[in-house]
């Protein structure tokens, strides 16, 4: 394992304030997770998962505490610049796989890449690419209601790798999917941190899913737990 | 895929909603339209060069008092005038007909030839309507429009006037704004009105448009505290105040407008923000994958302003396509005639669109600007 962890969390915390009453979400979490590890991250319904996950991701922000990605303060960056730095260095894939579904797999898989300085040729390289690691290559102009749902969270593992950044992060990719198509997630999601280099964090329920991983962590009540 | 197509595929994406909007917007345009020109046509003559140099001169209490013959004396005597005429408006009813779509006016013939200039004699002669007092001069849309030749006769039914006309057609003129009128001798109205004290209005033509202010003012001036004060003004001033008697067109086509616009934007404001509240995940995730708040916006609104433009672009050139095949002047008996749809109507519409447009974009643009991508993400669709 690396030295230098690519993701470091320290005393991080995140409180809801609803009403007078503070509902705590993460509650001094400290971890650090290295290149290529492939974490799963598991604990009960409401243990703070997903929130913990958003924060390292750059898409929501903590009450507390700090969160370094390769070294990059998160928290200090703007709006504007948070969404450039997720945009290059963040790979995005959710449970209900959140496609757009006028475009097609090529479109979805491009999207990212609009943000880019790339020209349309390079464009469809890596798109083509992306599309190839996750075997959907010949499903390219299918839009998502054409493919099924292990088909629909491939293109959107393509549309994460497709940027080629550092960190992917999946909440509960399978929980949507039966047993044969959250093997094929899983599997190229084990391919991403094994043979790609990337770094993949996952939440799940799952432990057969969790087992795919390099490592688990537990969350309960906003704690690691193990 | 670049951009563009993004935004083309998304505005697309709903079929109904499309044609509901750019329909919508489409028919509002071209009712809007439709008004402004209709507006336009009653109440703004076409500018002439020479309708500039003409004043009219009517009595102050209003139109339908008649002024005493008598001010001419005085009226000739005004600098700057350089012809002055009687011009008393007839109002008959044309041979069978229960509504005439055009105007008859008793005029002194002679006076009258240093008027309205810029009309030509194109059949016929106006010397021998000069001469006759019991003849006209037509304007060449009318004689026209009833397949009438020189020489014919044209009867008309007094409606104010107790009295009607039965007038040999001696000339015909064209080239003026309106080249529909009727002109008679004024004194068959002398005659017929107990030897003439009095008439409707005094029409004139100044020297130059320079001078036509002074003018106006030495006339109002010249019969203060008389039994008959006049107001003078220009023709088109004349024109417009003469048909605010229809009814206030201005402001009835303005509030009819505004109704056609305020339903407008309910309808694209309603889908554009229902179209947006459907997108709502979908717009998270593109926050997540990096698209930034103003490419977001700038998104949104150039989807409403598509939709809004395309609506407008249909409706706005089929109008003007569709009014300028239509043959009103024959469909409405004359009383419309040029009914033009211009340049400055339609920008002014295709205006109206754009800032619908933005303003339907608005309010989901914000919202979406707002909206933090976890909350984004947690919207059920
Ligand atoms: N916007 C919010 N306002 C108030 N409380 C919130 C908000 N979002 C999350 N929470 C609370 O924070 C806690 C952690 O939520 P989180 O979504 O991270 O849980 P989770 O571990 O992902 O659960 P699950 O397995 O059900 O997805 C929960 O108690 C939740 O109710
Ligand atoms: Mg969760």
């Amino acid at each position: 394992m690396a030295a230098e962890p690519i993701v470091q969390v320290r005393e991080l915390s995140k409180i809801y304030r609803q009403g007078d009453l503070d509902v705590v979400a993460l509650n001094g979490v400290s971890i650090d997770i290295f290149p290529r590890e492939f974490v799963a991250l598991m604990g009960p319904s409401g243990s703070g998962k997903s929130t913990l996950l958003h924060i390292v991701a750059g898409i929501d922000r903590a009450t507390r505490g700090t969160v370094l990605v390769q070294g990059i303060d998160v928290a200090g960056l703007n709006e504007s610049q948070l969404a450039e730095w997720r945009n290059q260095n963040v790979g995005f894939v959710f449970q209900t796989f959140n496609l757009i579904p006028v475009l097609t797999a090529r479109e979805n898989v491009e999207l990212p890449l609009l943000l880019t300085r790339l020209n349309g040729s390079e464009r469809r390289r890596q798109v083509e690419t992306a599309l190839q690691l996750v075997g959907l290559a010949d499903r390219m102009h299918h839009r998502p209601d054409q493919l099924s749902g292990g088909q629909q969270q491939r293109v959107a593992i393509a549309r994460a790798l497709v940027t080629d950044p550092a960190l992917v992060v999946a909440d509960e990719p399978t929980g949507n999917l039966d047993a044969k198509s959250a093997a094929d997630v899983l599997s190229i999601l084990q391919a991403l941190s094994r043979d790609s280099g990337k770094t993949v964090i996952m939440v799940t329920h799952d432990p057969k899913a969790a087992a795919y991983g390099t490592r688990s962590l537990h969350l309960e009540k906003g704690e690691i737990v193990a | 895929m670049n951009i563009l197509t993004f935004i083309a595929k998304n505005a697309l994406r709903n079929r109904r909603r499309v044609i509901l909007t750019v329909s919508s917007v489409a028919v509002s345009c071209g009712v809007l339209v439709t008004l402004q020109t209709l507006q336009r046509e009653l109440t703004i003559p076409p500018e002439s060069e020479a309708a500039s140099l003409r004043v009219i001169a009517r009595n102050k209490v209003s139109i339908a008092q008649p002024l005493p013959a008598r001010q001419l004396g005085v009226i000739e005597r005004i600098p700057g005038i350089v012809a002055v005429s009687p011009f008393t408006y007839f109002g008959g009813l044309y041979a069978e007909e229960k509504a005439t779509g055009f105007a008859q006016f008793g005029v002194d013939p002679e006076r009258f030839r240093g008027i309205m200039v810029e009309g030509r004699v194109v059949q016929g002669a106006y010397d021998d309507w000069v001469a006759d007092r019991n003849s006209c001069m037509v304007g060449a849309d009318t004689l026209d429009r009833y397949k009438l030749r020189v020489g014919d006769h044209m009867r008309f039914t007094g409606t104010f006037y107790p009295m009607d006309l039965d007038l040999r057609i001696a000339a015909v003129f064209q080239g003026t704004v309106d080249d529909r009128g009727v002109f008679f001798h004024h004194k068959l109205l002398d005659d017929a009105m107990d030897n003439g004290g009095a008439v409707g209005t005094w029409y004139m033509r100044v020297e130059s448009a320079a001078v036509a202010p002074q003018v106006i003012a030495a006339i109002d001036r010249a019969f203060e505290n008389s039994s008959a004060e006049v107001r003078a003004e220009t023709e088109r001033a004349f024109q417009m105040s003469f048909m605010s008697m229809l009814g206030d067109v201005k402001s009835l086509t303005l509030s009819v407008s505004s109704v056609v616009v305020f339903t407008l934007m309910l309808v694209t404001v309603s889908t554009m923000s229902m179209a947006i509240r459907e997108r709502f995940r979908e717009l998270a995730v593109l926050k997540a994958l990096g698209f930034r708040r103003h490419e977001l916006f700038s998104f949104i609104l150039a989807e409403s302003f598509g939709l809004a433009g395309a609506g407008a672009v249909l409706g706005i050139f089929g109008t003007w396509i569709f009014w300028s095949t239509v043959n009103l002047q024959k469909l409405t008996a004359g009383f419309l005639v040029y009914f033009e749809v211009t340049p400055r109507i339609m920008a002014m519409a295709g205006i109206v669109a754009a800032v619908l447009g933005i303003v339907s974009a608005m309010g989901p643009a914000l919202a979406v600007a707002r909206m933090s991508v976890v909350d984004g993400l947690k919207t059920i669709d």
